[in-house]
């Protein structure tokens, strides 16, 4: 056997139910959603109102707090500037890492309305355009948490060292010039939770950005060092001194598990948004609800929707949080890694479905399509893949700038208004 | 064995020096337990240090013999999530029978101290344990190929010699054969890819390297 050991140290490489207790067209501007009548009985501890949405009327049982789901270290409690609420807890899972549960958003002036039960990464696929090598990014995540300085976590706490939980300006929420009075306007903010991984040469920023309009914007960033690959022009670019060594390109495949469980997991049911009309004046709106798992691919104009029709916002329209995978350079690996090849999977939710590859647990599929087999949904999980396809350059010489990759959950309908 | 090429790249990179201070942190659970002072957590919190121990006495009581004898580690113990025990204090802990290749998962009922469900199979490999991972960079010190060369890059990083595997950084990933060549022995073994780290924010280039658990083996990827 033959070894040949070279060193070599090249620049890179070398170098939430909210009920109203007025009519609704009392309402000023904070529409709440309410659960309608036809619910029996409330399905969360937060689900404290029953509300007449057909009468147009919505009545509020007077019921108590219920307890905090976390304790102290592992609540997140915020309220931004404008009023809106978020509340949710934290837990650094062996595993998936930083996981977020029982998320709730309350909307200024609102009720609480339960959002997700629980969010984290699913997996990083990370294939290298040679085709070798081909990692899953997530093994013990947690055990590979960083403990972040306090300049890592500006205007915010660090919890257990390893998480932060901050408030970030997010520019004009709002601007409406006067007609003669002055322009109204408004700075939006977020909630901000996150926590770095170091995985091998790269470290991955998990953010979670929970926004004062309602919007959930999960993404990951990569940073640290790129790994230092060497290979031939076709697969690489040059980024030491001459082109004679070329970095080699890959992609960061990123899945994320969000289980919604709008005012618990009853009723949830997934739709996709088409529009259709291709060169042509007139563009008409389809809805395909699934009713079984599925597979879902990008389109341009594509979104889907988390929607509970027992959840009424004050002008009776359910509440749903839209999802958009628009960023996506939507990588599609050979026949082995069939869970690259679809976008957006809709699956029953399961215990044992963690992730979307190289799944841990026994007596359970190992990926995410395969978690697709034709169940009828009744409590939907959504798996969304996001990939981002790196091809270095000089820049990127250490450390490493930051490249993103995520998408976005807005709230559709949640409440009747803009609840500014 | 054919002639074979390994590169071991020393990528110089310039991180800071907390995150390799992170990486030479001890083993054990300490990011997943609870650090705070000790109180009566709430279904929701993590286990606490207390909880994962208790959880981990439990599962390993009936597996203590082969523990004794290595060929069945506690790889980790992780909270019940499940949506059916929300209001229950669980915990799952991962066995790992190198022996036999099976995933034994006994998830444990902190209330009542039992074990209320035990799942084995064969083919699943959660990822490695921070143990395994220095299982694994034993394993690949004692490699007659590879051995020197891990010693011999180390030095020249550190300006020392090794010590032990104590002294590296180490990270692993769970290897499967699949899209890449090689290691075909993976498919039924417990096998570790490993990210050695350096001082002076080094990495050795393991990408070729796949260390069997099970067989006490080391493979070099052709690719």
């Amino acid at each position: 056997m033959f070894l040949r050991l070279a060193l070599s140290c090249a620049m890179l490489t070398g170098g939430l139910g909210a009920a109203q207790t007025a009519p609704a067209a009392q309402a000023s501007h904070a529409m709440p959603a309410a659960r309608v009548s036809a619910a029996p009985a409330a399905r969360t501890p937060q689900d404290t109102a029953v509300a007449q949405a057909s009468q147009g009327t919505a009545v509020a049982q007077a019921v108590r707090a219920p307890a905090a789901p976390c304790s102290a270290p592992y609540r997140i409690d915020r309220t931004l500037p404008n009023g809106a609420r978020w509340q949710l807890c934290w837990e650094m899972r062996n595993i998936e890492g930083l996981t977020l549960t029982k998320v709730v958003y309350t909307p200024k002036g609102n009720r609480p309305v339960s959002v997700l039960r629980s969010a984290a990464l699913a997996q990083i696929h990370v294939p290298y355009d040679s085709g070798s090598p081909r990692y899953h990014d997530i093994g013990a995540l947690g055990s590979t948490a960083i403990p972040l300085l306090a300049a890592d976590c500006p205007g915010g706490e660090r919890r257990e060292q390893s998480v932060c939980v901050t408030t970030r300006a997010r520019g004009h929420a709002y601007l409406k010039s006067g007609y003669e009075e002055p322009s109204v306007s408004a700075q939006g903010s977020d909630l901000v939770v996150f926590a770095a991984f170091q995985v091998g040469w790269y470290t991955y920023l998990a953010e979670w950005a929970f926004s004062d309009d309602g919007a959930i914007t999960p993404r990951v960033g990569a940073t640290g060092s790129l790994a230092g690959s060497t290979t031939t022009a076709g697969h690489g670019w040059p980024i030491g001194v001459g082109s004679a060594t070329f970095e080699e390109s890959h992609s960061h495949n990123v899945f994320w598990r969000l289980d919604f469980d709008i005012q618990g997991k009853s009723g949830d049911v997934v739709e996709q948004y088409d529009f259709s009309g291709s060169r042509t004046a007139k563009r008409k709106l389809k809805r395909t609800t699934f009713t079984r798992e599925a597979k879902a691919l990008n389109r341009r104009t594509r979104w889907w929707r988390v929607v509970d029709r027992g959840v009424r916002n004050a002008d009776g329209h359910p509440v749903s949080w839209e999802l958009n995978n628009s960023d996506s350079s939507q990588y599609r690996g050979p026949a082995g890694e069939a869970f690259t090849r679809a976008d957006v999977y809709v699956t029953g939710y399961r215990s044992c479905e963690r992730l979307a590859s190289v799944n841990p647990a026994p007596r359970c599929a190992g990926s995410v399509d395969r978690y697709v087999n034709g169940e009828r949904l009744t409590d939907p999980v959504l798996w969304v893949n996001v990939g981002y396809h790196h091809v270095p350059r000089d820049e990127d010489a250490d450390p490493m700038p930051t490249h993103w990759q995520g998408f976005r959950v807005t709230p559709r309908d949640v409440t009747a208004k803009n609840p500014h | 064995m054919g002639r074979q090429r390994i590169v071991m790249a020393l990528a110089g990179a310039g991180a800071v020096a907390v995150v390799g201070a992170a990486l030479l942190l001890p083993g054990g659970q300490g990011s997943q337990a609870a650090e705070a002072a000790p109180r009566e957590p709430v279904p929701g919190d993590p286990l606490t240090g207390a909880e994962i121990a208790r959880a981990g006495d439990i599962a390993s009581a009936t597996s203590r013999a082969h523990m004794a004898a290595g060929r069945v580690n506690l790889l980790y113990v992780e909270r019940d999530d499940g949506k059916d025990a929300e209001e229950r204090r669980r915990a799952d802990a991962y066995l790992y029978d190198y022996a036999t290749d099976r995933l034994i998962v006994r998830t444990v009922d902190l209330g009542r101290g039992t074990i209320v469900k035990e799942s084995v199979t064969r083919g699943v490999q959660p990822p490695p344990s921070k143990a395994e991972e220095v299982r694994a960079a034993e394993l690949l010190l004692a490699d007659p190929a590879y051995g020197g060369g891990v010693r011999e890059a180390y030095a020249r990083a550190a300006g020392r010699q090794l010590r032990s595997v104590a002294d590296l950084g180490l990270r692993g990933l769970i290897f499967t054969p699949g899209q890449e060549g090689g290691a075909r022995r993976c498919a039924a073994h417990r096998c570790v890819r490993l990210f050695v780290r350096l001082p002076g924010s080094t990495w050795l280039d393991t990408s070729r390297i796949v260390v069997d658990l099970s067989a006490k083996k080391i493979y070099t990827l052709e690719w």
